[in-house]
């Protein structure tokens, strides 16, 4: 027992490095963004109107006396802000993957968490399609829980995304769902100064802390945040 | 919502088997939470409409039509099935006067008689976890959960000459049917009489007007409401029922035709005697005919999918929508339920789905685009890799406080600030890991956390790290001023080459046990020519089925041709606190076995 040891590593960092080598190789590159976010890129880009139901489906941490900011519920935020900024940079097509901590207002248990990490991307193009996103997608999923894992894709709804799809993986005999997708809809390109005549955009995004639990077995996505090294054995 | 199996097949007799009608509902429309089935025979499923398909169906016929489209099997109209009363003119006064009241339709019935419904209905909404109540109620839930249009009965003799659809004045009261005490906004819109607010407008209805047993006469309410209006009042007086769940939606005017229809013939059926005016329709502005363009070239471009024109055709025959179709290029009569279906790509789910996406081939594909290195990244690593090599282990801890600057509203745990450092957090994780270091094997516990803090000015990237001692926390941009620039960040010193990070499904994480664990140390002195590994053979044999670490050699040294090993076993159970006692029988056996072999334990 030296003390000269090495340090050990969370294993969702190590997931994430993971994650940003995979999409770095298909020729995404890796963008940050604010963990406060404005309400007009957590939810009025993304085509979720205020006084919709369809912001129900996220419980959103608002901030006291700031408004207009809320916590990021995901990460397709600075997707859209990288997309808003690349074409005005005349960087099209492109296609951009991003990690990062999000936040849910909603009581914990062994699944759930206040925050827990998010991973999200796009591809724009003119070209682009849901193939493609399955393409993709089925790509990342082996990368992350190896080669035998099948990627399904099933009808689903999102503000942002048109047409919308629940992405369900294959790991272990069982189908578990893994993360949100679909096309961007016309109005979010609309909303980042893209023409949707032009371009079609792949989206997607889910929790990596879930991939983290499936692939090592971890039994309580609570244990990521508790500071304890036990976690840190991969 | 939950749907009865033998509810939809009033509508869809051919309808397949109820777990293929689950697959069929998964991949094709929505997700199905749960099957039940239930004793007499009948399965339940408990389907999970999301906000674009809630104007159609969150109804047994809105789904039931779906699916006859979708399996392009019969559909029983049941219109014929309801006898229409007859009825005579009817003096009723409706009077809208807020624009949020998109059609209100009223029809006064004399004479009925408030009791028990008929078995089949109360069959009906038991089967989907509704009780039943008395006639009159059960008549306008079944409607609802049957067409999909919430409807309200008021008590006839309890109103006061008309019916006024308005604005609530400011700070004007009402009590609901559940006994709510509701005041209101001038923003919120009621149904009043000529003196006071009857109901909350497409939410809840009001004690006053209450249909009781003695209930002699009623009016019909069958109407719509803006949905913005309707999700507003909800959720200022936080009121949640399956008539708010509808309208805030947005639910067709044109459906309230059917329902009055629907309702009423329900009526004439629990009782026979009724007499039935005619109804009062006010529709000021009826719902416009939508139409809609697309491409066949489009479609097949959003799904990476060659479509055909005469698949495409197929599939409009099947959902009954009127089209005309020129080189590819089609115009649809979007049906007024189908408040979902608004631009082309609506139509590329509709095709899509109906398909079925997994007819999609899975094409990776490359862009033409030159990734630019990304700076933050690039510092967390290369800040991370110099830690780790430094010895420090990385620990993540919560980004909310007791207190601090930012405060955010509402918070479902008692922690309702976002964390200000990360040192207060880092403080509390080498005092766990401290605790349990002999587990870790660690005889110093050193972390670091990189993350975001937050202050009034805005938010910050910080780096932590340090020791029971001493916690050092700067910016990340502060501690990277050393990197030299055009660093490349590494993805973790080619983490995937290591072999933990094997994507093969056997999990590599062991869950730790929730008991206290008990470290003990060994020491042994041996002749020289005694390899330590020799002396840990024999107390891991001996060590019983409670060690979760060691015995591991922490200490050695030599002394006049003699060498002393130290060693460190840490006992732990998965299901029990270990006592004292059984700890010292192991170490005592331990100790026998290594006098007899010859040495001799300090």
């Amino acid at each position: 027992m030296s003390d000269n040891k090495t340090g050990t590593i969370h294993p969702l960092t190590l997931l994430a490095d993971e994650a940003y080598q995979t999409f770095s190789e298909l020729g995404f590159e890796i963008v940050t963004g604010p963990e406060l976010e404005s309400e007009w890129y957590n939810f009025d880009v993304l085509n979720v109107p205020k006084d919709h139901p369809a912001r129900d489906m996220q419980d959103t941490f608002v901030i006291k006396n700031e408004k207009e900011k809320v916590l990021r519920t995901h990460t397709t935020a600075v997707i859209a802000r990288a997309m808003e900024q690349a074409g005005k940079d005349g960087r099209m097509p492109a296609a951009f993957i991003s990690v990062g901590k999000v936040f849910r207002n909603e009581a914990t248990d062994f699944s759930h968490e206040m925050q827990f990490y998010q991973i999200d991307g796009g591809m724009i193009g003119e070209n682009i399609s849901l193939a493609n996103l399955k393409g993709v997608l089925t790509h990342f999923y082996k990368k992350m829980l190896g080669d035998e894992v099948e990627v399904e894709f099933r009808p689903s709804f999102f503000p942002f995304t048109e047409p919308s799809i629940e992405v369900f993986a294959k790991f272990n005999g069982k189908w578990l769902e893994m993360m949100g997708a679909g096309m961007a809809h016309p109005n979010v390109l609309k909303n980042i100064g893209l023409d949707p005549k032009k371009y079609q955009c792949l989206l997607f995004g889910g929790g990596l802390d879930r991939i983290a639990m499936i692939k090592w077995g971890v039994p309580d996505v609570r244990l990521f945040y508790q500071g304890d090294l036990r976690l840190n054995q991969i | 919502m939950k749907y009865s199996y033998n509810w939809l097949k009033w509508y869809i007799p051919d309808a397949p088997e109820p777990e293929k009608l689950a697959d069929i509902f998964t991949y094709h429309l929505a997700e199905v939470e749960n099957l039940e089935k239930l004793p007499d025979g009948d399965t339940v499923f408990d389907i999970k409409i999301l906000p674009n398909r809630a104007h159609d169906l969150l109804s047994h016929q809105g789904l039931a039509r779906e699916l006859s489209s979708l399996l392009n099997i019969a559909f029983v109209d049941p219109t014929p099935k309801y006898k229409i009363p007859e009825s005579k003119p009817s003096d009723l006064k409706i009077e809208i006067e807020s624009e949020k009241c998109r059609r209100y339709s009223g029809r006064i019935i004399r004479n009925v008689k408030v009791g028990p419904s008929p078995e089949w209905v109360v069959k009906h909404l038991e089967s989907i976890g509704q009780r039943s109540i008395n006639n009159m109620v059960d008549a306008a839930n079944l409607v609802m959960f049957d067409c999909g249009q919430p409807t309200h009965i008021f008590d006839l003799d309890k109103v006061q000459e008309k019916l006024v659809i308005r604005q609530a004045k400011e700070g004007e009261e009402l009590t609901t049917l559940d006994n709510k005490e509701c005041k209101f906004k001038s923003a919120d819109m009621v149904i009043a009489d000529a003196e006071r607010a009857l109901a909350v407008a497409g939410i809840k209805g009001g004690k006053i007007a209450e249909v009781d047993n003695n209930t002699k006469n009623i009016i019909l309410e069958v109407a719509n409401f803006d949905p913005t209006a309707v999700r507003k009042t909800a959720q200022s007086l936080n009121i949640f029922t399956d008539a708010r769940k509808r309208f805030e939606n947005d639910l067709s005017p044109e459906l309230v035709s059917y329902a009055m229809r629907e309702l009423s013939a329900l009526i004439l059926e629990m009782c026979p005697e009724a007499i039935f005016e005619d109804v009062v329709d006010v529709y000021p502005k009826k719902q416009e005919q939508q139409k809609l363009k697309f491409r066949t070239e489009k479609i097949s471009k959003v799904l990476g999918l060659e479509v055909s024109v005469e698949e495409i055709k197929d599939i409009l025959k099947r959902y009954n929508f009127s089209y005309t179709e020129k080189g590819g290029e089609f115009e649809i009569e979007v049906p007024h339920m189908r408040l979902d279906l608004n631009i082309e790509e609506d139509m590329a789910e509709e095709i899509g789905r109906v398909i079925g996406y997994d007819k999609l081939k899975g094409v990776v594909s490359h862009v033409d685009f030159k990734p630019k290195q990304n700076e933050l990244y690039t510092k967390i690593v290369w800040a991370r890799n110099k830690l780790k090599e430094e010895g420090y282990s990385e620990s993540m801890t919560t980004s909310f406080a007791n207190k601090g600057e930012v405060e955010v509203m509402a918070s479902a745990s008692d922690k309702n600030f976002l964390r200000t450092n990360l040192t207060d957090g880092l403080k509390e994780s080498i005092k766990l890991n401290q605790t349990n270091a002999p587990l870790l094997g660690l005889e110093k516990i050193k972390v670091f956390e990189i993350g975001t803090i937050f202050k009034k000015s805005g938010e910050e990237m910080h780096i932590a790290y340090g020791d029971k001692k001493e916690i050092k926390e700067i910016t990340l941009d502060e501690y990277t001023s050393q990197m030299e620039k055009n660093s490349v960040a590494l993805p973790a010193s080619g983490l995937r080459h290591e072999q933990n990070f094997s994507p093969s499904a056997s999990p590599v994480f062991k869950m730790w046990s929730l008991f206290p664990f008990i470290a003990r140390d060994v020491a042994v002195w041996v002749s020289d020519t005694v390899e330590s590994n020799q002396v840990l053979k024999v107390i891991k044999e001996n060590a019983g089925d409670m060690v979760v670490r060691g015995p591991e050699l922490f200490d050695e040294f030599k002394k006049d041709g003699k060498v002393s090993y130290a060693f460190r076993i840490v006992f732990q159970s998965y299901d029990r606190t270990l006592t004292d006692t059984e700890i010292n029988e192991v170490m005592n056996k331990i100790s026998e076995k290594i006098k007899a072999n010859g040495w001799e334990v300090r």
